[in-house]
């Protein structure tokens, strides 16, 4: 945490104008705070935006026109479920594996929104194959597991920001009434 | 709590194992359902193409009388719940169920409409076509085969008989297998792979929360009960707490002592004053 001090070349010291750093050093807080919000925020939409999505493909996408036969011939064979299902499973294991390493390095990175369109993806293609009834609970736990995990870690990672940063504005309250 | 130490280090294991397994399992019950009903209609498609062998000898005699005794005794099997014997027209000619003879099929019902959506009639289709799965008037679950009866050289050379040689089909077996027992093998399956998982998710989980429990956990609390009887200058030795926490153990040790000594170095200058 930034003490308030700068270091010239020289190796002096000089004092700088303290109300002006700890105006920015407020601005900053304030900013970071609002980020750590947005970024949470933005990672709850993802779970929203999936949920929506799953929602959608339990009643097997019915609502939607079916595609006409020129689309569909266009598109070509679909894959076959096994392959599909094969993917799925690289799909969640390497995202496990990505996201725990994100928890063992303290990055606050995510891929929220990614993650619900590459589900958003099975979902399609199980359905082009006419297995999606059979295939939907396995999409939707692979879902679940991924961004409860991210939404875990990101919660974690958010609030102990916003904390650190509360804490520093507390210290520069403190500060601030003890020069008065 | 979900804050904690323990709900850090436990959680992301539990959710991980937990997600990954259940969709192993998902996934590999479809599989294995699709497996099982393909072997069904694979054996059905075989029963049929016996019954079609069976009754070949009593079509070139036409011996209808042979004929629908040996269908109504096919349709007395245990677990058989229909077979039809029906012309090119879709007139039902033979069945296990009297009542049914001489009714005329709709070309647009289940098990007709695959050959039939078309003008022309397709005259092969593959095994997994050939079957249909419904529930029957009388509520029982079916897994039904469509098996054409081919024109061959021996049927329309017969003297008896006026099929010509253009025409491709003579007739439909039509078998409908009760599928209770697939439903049965897939519900012990299903439970049997449920408990498989439930068993997997306790030894990791459980190992896991015990490991640590043991290793970090346990003598972190050590560390801090002694940190804190410390600071109240309660006198207390540290139990060894292993590895890398036992250095961090001796380290505070260390601190402890040497807070300790300066204490009393304060209390005996304090005398000495």
């Amino acid at each position: 945490m930034e003490q308030g001090g700068v270091t010239l070349p020289g190796g002096q010291r000089q004092t700088p104008d303290c109300g002006e750093n700890h105006d920015r050093l407020r601005r900053e807080a304030l900013d970071t705070i609002r980020t750590l919000h947005r970024k949470f925020t933005a990672e709850l939409l993802s779970v929203a935006l999936f949920l929506l999505v799953s929602l959608a493909a339990l009643g097997d996408f019915s609502f939607f026109p079916s595609l006409p036969p020129q689309v569909r011939t266009a598109l070509g064979r679909p894959p076959s479920v096994n392959m599909i299902s094969a993917l799925l499973l690289v799909y969640i294991f390497s995202a496990i594996i990505l996201t725990l390493s994100r928890m063992m390095s303290g990055s606050g990175s995510s891929g929220g929104v990614s993650h619900a369109g590459y589900l958003a993806g099975f979902y399609g293609f199980y359905h082009f194959s006419g297995k999606l009834p059979e295939n939907f609970w396995a999409v939707f736990a692979a879902g679940v597991t991924i961004l409860g995990l991210e939404s875990y870690h990101l919660w974690i990672y958010c609030s102990e920001g916003i904390e650190r940063e509360r804490d520093l504005l507390a210290h520069l309250d403190s500060t601030e009434q003890r020069g008065r | 709590m979900f804050r904690s130490l323990t709900a850090r280090a436990i959680i992301p294991v539990t959710v991980s194992v937990t997600g990954f397994v259940i969709v192993c399992c998902i996934l590999l019950y479809a599989i294995m359902k699709t497996d099982m009903t393909n072997d069904v209609i694979r054996y059905e498609t075989g029963q049929a193409g016996i019954i079609v062998k069976a009754t070949r000898y009593a079509m070139l005699h036409d011996d209808r009388e042979s004929l629908a005794n040996t269908i109504a005794n096919i349709g007395t099997q245990e677990g058989v719940e229909h077979a039809r014997i029906f012309n090119k027209k879709g007139l039902i000619m033979f069945s296990s169920t009297g009542a049914e003879i001489g009714r005329l099929l709709d070309k647009n019902a289940a098990g007709c409409v695959e050959c039939h959506s078309g003008p022309v009639p397709t005259a092969t289709l593959g095994d997994m076509k050939q079957a249909r799965r419904f529930v029957n008037s009388r509520g029982k679950d079916v897994i039904a085969i469509t098996a054409p009866i081919y024109n061959e050289p021996s049927c329309y050379q017969a003297a008896c008989h006026v099929h010509t040689a253009e025409q491709k089909i003579l007739g439909t077996l039509d078998i409908g297998l009760s599928a209770a027992p697939l439903v049965h093998n897939l519900a012990v399956m299903q439970g049997r792979m449920i408990v498989f998982s439930l068993m997997v998710l306790l030894v990791t989980i459980g190992g896991v929360a015990a490991l640590l429990r043991r290793y970090v956990f346990l003598p972190l609390k050590l560390l801090v009960d002694y940190t804190d009887k410390a600071i109240q200058g309660i006198d207390q030795e540290l139990p060894p707490c292993g590895t890398e926490i036992d250095r961090l153990g001796g380290n505070i040790r260390r601190i402890v002592g040497e807070l300790k000594a300066s204490r009393q170095e304060r209390t005996s200058w304090n005398k000495e004053e």
